[in-house]
């Protein structure tokens, strides 16, 4: 492949990276298609990508091949491997003969071998300092990646963590909107349930808010459930006054 | 929780509800600045006041439940207005009546964004007409966006506090409001939301606002009947 192919068809990437980015994308889609563009650009014949979750492990996300994905998920299992190397140091991995380097991860290099692999270059998706997955490339070709190969991938690899942190960033507000949403509601039910036990009983509103909450407490009731019943009148929390 | 609250010790202004409004003032050429967080269903929760005039901008809008800051909220853009003396209030025609008794000559709404969500707004005015330049509209948009996670989670602490202190400049969830409307629900036996119109109408038609109305019901000196009192 020549370079001006190459440069030809990683500048349409970045492209449509852009395009994406800018628009309502799915993330796994968006992985998936890297991963699939930055093997065929580097020549290399499969690729997958591992990102850490939201408690800290890693996770596959997006692979071109089922022999991607079970060498990925080999060294996920055993907890080793050139990529999970990456991802603890944050520094790209390359071995260019996985046979002749065997010793540093002998059951994966079994494995990748089994599986038609020769070479492997593991990139670090990295944002300030912070490495929240790899990528990885397989080749079943010996050779490391040329030093110009490593940087387009390191830069396919950044657009990737971009693209990540930004549908997290949506996905957070989303979920700290509805917590929002959720807190000041039920607050607001509670004022108006301590409210209507008030003018009912003629508790004043701390003794309201105490006889609501110990009812949903020996009945073992979220308050704001029972807020909702003595708001509609279905609920009666504390003895009636006499008119 | 607590238990019984007992008697309300007057308690201190919060320091740290005041800091949202200081970027605002420090940054931009504005006279006064309150800061509002705004649920998706639209329950308001009112953070901070600089001053007396932003205080009353801000409670205006919860009471009447129009006023450009909901435009803000929806929207999630910027409604600017340089002139507020000339019009432009078809969208919040009596905010825009009231605004008039009030020494504020222009009017800037700035969304706080998080994300793509829009999770309240900062209400900024200034006593002189004119309009924020862009430097300033963007200004306002950062500080507003860079505020916004913290807000939240104020708004939030306080709405899962039994007792949270509430005040003339961070009234939050006008509580007393609520429990009006409860038992104003009680006493003429009908829904909350019937209730609160109620309320309103009460503290319009008297020229009092709803929050002081609402103090009334519950302090037990002010009861409405079936027939409007």
């Amino acid at each position: 492949m020549s370079t001006k192919t190459r440069e030809a068809q990683l500048s349409d990437a970045f492209v449509k990276l852009a395009d994406i980015l800018i628009d309502d994308f799915d993330v796994v889609d968006l992985l998936h298609w890297l991963v699939e563009k930055c093997t065929e650009i580097l020549d290399t014949q499969a690729g997958g990508l591992l990102i850490v979750d939201h408690v800290g492990l890693l996770e596959l996300v997006a692979s071109t091949s089922e022999e991607a994905e079970l060498v990925e998920i080999f060294q996920l299992a055993g907890g080793y491997g050139p990529c999970l190397d990456c991802f603890r140091t944050g520094e790209a991995v390359t071995v260019g003969d996985l046979d002749a380097e065997s010793h540093r991860w002998p059951k994966f290099s079994a494995e990748a071998l089994r599986l038609g692999f020769r070479s492997v270059h593991a990139t670090p998706l990295r944002v300030r300092g912070q490495i929240i997955g790899t990528m990885n490339l397989f080749s079943h070709h010996v050779g490391a990646l040329a030093p110009t190969d490593i940087a387009v991938a390191q830069a396919l690899a950044n657009v990737a963590t971009i693209g990540i942190l930004q549908e997290r960033n949506i996905r957070t507000s989303q979920v700290l909107s509805e917590q929002l949403q959720h807190a000041l509601d039920s607050r607001i039910l509670i004022e108006q349930a301590k409210g209507v036990i008030a003018a009912t009983t003629g508790m004043d509103m701390s003794q309201a808010f105490s006889a609501m909450r110990d009812y949903a407490r020996n009945r073992n009731l979220p308050l704001r459930q029972v807020a909702d019943g003595v708001i509609d009148r279905r609920v009666q929390v504390g003895r009636p006054a006499p008119q | 929780m607590t238990g019984f609250a007992g008697p309300r010790v007057p308690t201190p202004e919060p320091d740290e509800a005041i800091d949202l409004c200081r970027p605002f003032l420090s940054s931009l050429p504005i006279s006064g600045v309150s800061v509002t967080v705004i649920s998706s269903s639209g329950t308001q929760s009112s953070l901070c006041s600089s001053d007396a005039v932003s205080a009353r901008i801000d409670e205006l809008q919860f009471e009447l439940g129009e006023g450009p800051q909901w435009s803000a909220a929806r929207s999630g853009d910027m409604v600017l207005l340089p002139d507020v003396r000339s019009g432009g209030h078809n969208d919040w025609p009596v905010f825009g009546a009231a605004l008039r008794e009030l020494p504020v000559a222009a009017l800037f709404s700035v969304p706080m964004r998080m994300g793509a969500v829009t999770v309240g707004v900062a209400t900024l005015h200034h006593t002189k007409p004119g309009q924020l330049k862009q430097e300033h509209q963007n200004t306002s948009l950062v500080i507003a966006s860079a505020i916004a996670i913290a807000a939240v989670q104020r708004a939030m602490a306080s709405a899962a506090d039994d007792v949270a202190p509430e005040s003339v400049s961070t009234p939050a969830l006008r509580r007393e409001v609520h429990q009006a409307t409860g038992m104003i629900l009680v006493h003429l036996d009908t829904t909350a939301t019937i209730a609160y119109s109620r309320l309103q109408a009460y503290a319009f038609s008297n020229g009092r606002t709803v929050q002081a109305v609402a103090g009334d019901v519950v302090a037990g000196t002010l009861r409405f009947e079936k027939t409007f009192p």
